[in-house]
């Protein structure tokens, strides 16, 4: 082995051009993924998102809601308005679905659509049967999805019918909303665990086949549902698991363009948000997520995870205004009572709270040193360091200043905040103590300590 | 101030700080292996250096320095 010379070099390379900071970090592709299928050669593009009109879809109050108990239609309709200013003008966000089976479901989407906003549509849900479709024609929407569960377990076992009389009660429905004008969205439920080539495929063929002389816009869209989360992004993974392979035969086999093709998933198995990426990259135009993950068991893609996704793709905001991330977060906890793990990514009480010292002292230094990207202009969440007896003093010196708004030559040195860490060290070694530092026992330090700029910076926190 | 003055004064501080007499600390000494001066009592020596002769020193400089000599240099030197 040869060694490789050193590159001394006078200035930082910070390799701006992927971590430019004031976005979240890029991801760029470095050729075409190959797979193997059928025993030959595919490729997948996936520098072809930067092209295509990758977007959102929103399942809040759909399988959202199947986690936890009803919102009012004061809140969804306060969260939809919300929605709409996160997924901004270019409809990121593009479309949400509603339950329409209870009155309460039927009165809020009346409440949504009455805002006028553009972004996101509103679209319904049904199971797949003739009696549940009058419920979208009456609400007069112009898209639904329906329920068309594909694998055995759910035909044979759920459904107790054979793959015939499954399909042709599907493609009944499917009839039925052409015929009222209503474009109709088949949820390929348990797709990741059916027989693609003896039910899918044949199935998703004849859906083509009865929308291909439609006009566009009641041409059949396609969500493949991953519902136990099974699904696998890796390539060359074996069908029925494996997304690529899946996205590829709805393309390539069913003639479904990527414009009608989405994914849902289910984190069951910790791969929803990387699943829902995955199928972005592999050719889906459509990712269906909910705020903050919150689905049926262990939850779907979270959207704000998927809204960060999309900008380091696009290396673009794309009209998206994540500061609302951090309102609805607040939202959802003070008024909803939703509980958030405070290490939950971008919205967490704590996604950007250190508690180690030597991270404490980076970030004093240089907050990009420990800091994902501008969180204080993106999300309106400046880092922080929570004060326990692993902070050190570099933590308790950069709350305290960020606490008093100290800003450059202002800012207190270690020595002035010295006392105030013996005084938190003492907790710990003297008093016993196993639980962190509260933010008000350290504002009373500082207001011990230093009672002059203590004063000085109450306005500033009014 | 001569430098004895500032080695006197600093030894003074010290010896109080790590709850030592003044003739056990010895120019050679290094503050964490000799002294057994930990990271935050390294910060609190350095404040009290600051309040003994009512300056303000800069933190990264003044945390360089390892040894009872290297704090007579530095003060001596910021003190002419």
């Amino acid at each position: 082995m040869s060694l490789n010379p050193l590159k001394d070099v006078p200035e930082p390379n910070l390799i701006k051009d992927i971590f430019p900071y004031s976005l979240p970090p890029i991801i760029r592709f470095e050729g075409k993924i190959k797979e193997i299928i059928d025993g030959r050669e595919v490729e997948f593009d996936p520098e072809s998102v930067i092209e295509r009109d990758i977007h959102i879809t929103d399942t809040t109050f759909r399988d959202g809601q199947q986690s936890r108990p009803p919102y009012s239609k004061d809140q969804m309709t306060r969260i939809f308005e919300m929605l709409s200013r996160l997924g901004g003008k270019k409809g990121v966000i593009r479309q949400t679905e509603f339950f329409l089976y209870t009155q309460n479901d039927r009165e809020t989407v009346d409440a949504c659509r009455n805002l006028g906003l553009k972004y996101p549509e509103v679209t319904g849900w049904i199971r797949a049967n003739i009696g549940d479709f009058r419920l979208v024609k009456e609400m007069g929407l112009k898209e639904t999805g329906m329920l068309t569960s594909c694998s055995d377990y759910h035909i044979f076992y759920k459904q107790k019918q054979t793959r015939r009389e499954a399909m042709d009660q599907y493609l009944q429905v499917v009839e039925a909303a052409l015929e009222e004008g209503i474009r109709p969205r088949c949820h390929l439920e348990d797709v990741t665990r059916a027989d693609l080539k003896g039910f899918v495929v044949p199935f998703v063929q004849r859906l083509e086949k009865l929308t291909e002389n439609q006009p566009d816009h009641l041409k059949v869209k396609i969500r493949l549902c991953d519902t136990m989360g099974f699904g696998i992004s890796f390539p060359n993974t074996a069908e029925p698991r494996s997304i690529p392979k899946l996205i590829w035969r709805m393309k390539e086999e069913c003639g479904i363009t990527e414009d009608r093709l989405e994914w849902h998933g289910h984190n069951d198995f910790h791969k929803v948000h990387i699943n829902g990426a995955g199928a972005w990259i592999f050719g889906v135009n459509a990712v269906n997520t909910t705020l903050f993950g919150f689905g049926e068991r262990t939850g779907n893609p979270p959207l704000e995870g998927a809204l960060v996704e999309l900008i380091s793709l696009k290396e673009d905001l794309m009209g998206i205004d994540l500061k609302m991330v951090t309102e609805i977060a607040e939202y959802y906890q003070k008024e909803i009572g939703a509980a958030i793990p405070s290490n939950y990514p971008f919205a967490g009480r704590d996604f950007n709270t250190t508690r180690a010292g030597i991270h404490a002292g980076g970030l004093r230094r240089n907050e990009e040193i420990y800091n994902i990207f501008d969180t204080a202009k993106l999300l309106d969440r400046p880092p922080r360091v929570a004060i326990t007896d692993k902070s050190g003093t570099d933590g308790v010196a950069m709350w305290v200043n960020d606490f008093l708004g100290l800003e450059g030559e202002k800012r207190l040195t270690l020595m002035k905040v010295a006392k105030i860490q013996r005084w938190v060290m003492d907790q710990y070694e003297k008093e016993g103590r196993l639980t962190a530092i509260s933010d008000r026992e350290i504002e009373e330090q500082v207001k011990l300590h230093f009672p002059d700029l203590y004063e000085r910076s109450k306005n500033r926190r009014k | 101030m001569k430098r004895e003055e500032v080695a006197r004064r600093l030894i003074n501080v010290m010896a109080r700080e790590l709850g030592k007499k003044p003739d056990q600390i010895k120019n050679e000494h290094h503050f964490a292996h000799d002294l057994e001066a930990d990271s935050l009592k390294s910060i609190e020596l350095v404040a009290a250096f600051e309040e003994e002769f009512d300056i303000e020193v800069n933190e990264e400089d003044a945390l360089k320095v390892q040894t009872v000599g290297g704090a007579v240099d530095f003060f001596d030197k910021l003190l002419k």
